[in-house]
């Protein structure tokens, strides 16, 4: 296979802190990589990076050819174009010079695919979170790219159209295209993947396969005094909405069940789950 | 680069965000053309210098439509920030021009003058107009949201900055000789203002073209160094 992209010694710093420390990574034909990473690990800077859109302070990015073709889905797609899914694709396909007739035909059929020809002719800004994000993803797919690169692309999306996806992106794999993605939870992605990496205090590490742990998510809705920062069996917490969210190792759930029950908090579920930290 | 032209003003036209400077241009002519007649060159340079401030205005309006994330996008699309950026300030140009092509009409059209515009003084002063728009574009570029984050930084320098630039002439009378160059360093805004008022309007061989390629230099400039450093800062 033939190498595509080199990224070569990246370093990003965000004010003091090292988002990406020596990261160097080779994207080669036909590739579909993941990257890996807890909320603010990097991933979305790094997949930036490597699509040219931003630079890093030092470290170089090459690409095997000058007019290589990229397509990127941002984790956000902007939520307010005053355009709709239609005249927005339009634009895009001229801005990447592709003819009308050409881009009326693709238009019509990826519309056609991911559900949203009903909505061809309202403006982006009046969608739902899931078509905005679709329409997120056929901008980058519009132009068929050498190089697709998606931020976190499920989310927003429906089942449907993250099937969908998913075939569209092996569509892209059999014709040659390179993937890179980021992907936060257990996803279809999972057995898609050539290749997984961590990305960690800066670093990028290679998966090792081990035997999947068993991990516990415990929902606590009221958690006032609790403090999970000390907590070292904790493998990922967040709050979302009024909930704490706390991932846990199997061995170590009941330990902190009883912890979380001490400290008067309130525990709405336990459940199981596949985590990637 | 003509997609992204034509992208942005569509975008502009749906944002309605032309309404508060163009609104604000109109009524300046209209009452400044209330009393009639009116000298012709002394009046056109009046009008550039209210073109001025309002390219401006409308460069950071036009430079703000795009979200970060928007931008980048059609910057990937397009393959060059250059060419994103110089899009935008083309955008901004032809909407100067269509208020250009109203201010030189206007006083035509409804008798506002003394006398009659011949074509030296017409192509002086419609000149004058665009050289004015040009600069402001490219003054309010390096204060727009591209380069500053602030609002408040980037509206505040730029109104001192037009502010110093109008009061040019005034700040170079009141300043002491040994120093008095540093006015070279602000926007030629006012620089043709006495060329033209001393011109009688007869022929192109009695007017001063200094001031009128002291624009053309510092636009340029100003113009490329914004698109060198918004190109860095991605």
């Amino acid at each position: 296979m033939n190498q595509l992209v080199e990224l070569k010694s990246i370093n990003k710093k965000y004010e003091k802190k090292n988002v990406l420390y020596d990261i160097s990574l080779s994207l080669k034909e036909k590739q579909v990589i993941a990257i890996l990473g807890g909320n603010g690990s990097g991933k979305s800077t790094f997949l930036r990076i490597a699509a040219g859109i931003e630079r890093p302070d030092s470290g170089q990015v090459l690409y095997a050819s000058k007019s290589i073709r990229i397509g990127y889905v941002p984790e956000r797609f902007p939520k307010y174009l005053r355009f709709t899914p239609d005249e927005y694709l339009h634009y895009i396909g001229r801005i990447n010079g592709i003819s009308k007739a050409v881009l009326n035909e693709r238009i019509s059929s990826l519309l056609y695919r991911f559900g949203l020809k009903a909505w061809r002719n309202q403006r982006i800004s009046e969608l739902s979170k899931g078509n905005i994000q679709k329409v997120g993803v056929l901008q980058a797919i519009l132009q068929q790219p050498e190089l697709f690169i998606l931020d976190e692309p499920l989310s927003g999306l429906d089942a449907a159209a993250q099937q969908e996806l998913l075939s569209i992106i092996s569509e892209l794999k059999e014709q040659g295209t390179t993937i890179l993605l980021t992907y936060h939870e257990a996803s279809i992605f999972e057995g898609m993947a050539d290749q997984t990496y961590y990305l960690k205090d800066g670093c990028l590490t290679e998966e090792v396969m081990t035997e999947k742990e068993d991990v516990k998510l415990i929902e606590i809705t009221s958690f006032i005094g609790i403090d999970v920062a000390e907590w070292k069996e904790i493998l990922y917490s967040e709050i979302r909405e009024d909930r704490l969210l706390l991932y846990v190792s199997s061995k170590n759930s009941n330990q902190i069940l009883m912890r979380i029950l001490e400290l008067q908090g309130s525990i709405e579920s336990v459940s199981s789950t596949d985590f990637n930290s | 680069m003509k997609e992204v032209i034509t992208y942005s003003l569509h975008d502009y036209v749906r944002s309605h965000k032309y309404f508060p400077p163009i609104s604000t241009y109109f009524v300046l002519i209209l009452v400044f053309y209330t009393y009639k007649p009116n000298p012709i060159v002394d009046s056109y340079a009046i009008t550039a210098l209210f073109l001025f401030v309002i390219s401006a205005w409308l460069c950071m309006s036009v430079l703000s439509l795009d979200s970060p994330v928007q931008r980048q996008l059609l910057i990937l699309h397009l393959g060059s920030s250059c060419q994103y950026y110089l899009a935008k300030l083309v955008t901004v140009w032809l909407i100067t021009l269509l208020l250009t092509v109203f201010t030189f009409l206007y006083p035509i059209i409804f008798n506002m003058f003394s006398g009659t515009v011949s074509f030296t003084i017409g192509f002086v002063t419609f000149a004058n107009h665009v050289l004015l728009a040009t600069l402001g574009i490219g003054i309010a570029s390096f204060f727009s949201k591209v380069m500053m984050e602030s609002a408040i930084n980037a509206y505040g320098g730029l109104a001192l900055t037009i502010i110093l630039s109008i009061t040019a002439l005034g700040i170079h009378e009141a300043l002491p000789a040994s120093i008095r160059y540093v006015t070279w360093l602000l926007p030629p805004a006012t620089v043709t203002q006495q060329p033209l008022i001393q011109w009688e309007g007869d022929s192109l061989s009695h007017l001063s073209y200094l001031s009128f390629i002291w624009i053309v230099i510092y636009a340029g400039v100003i113009i490329l160094l914004f698109l060198i450093l918004a190109k860095k800062r991605r």
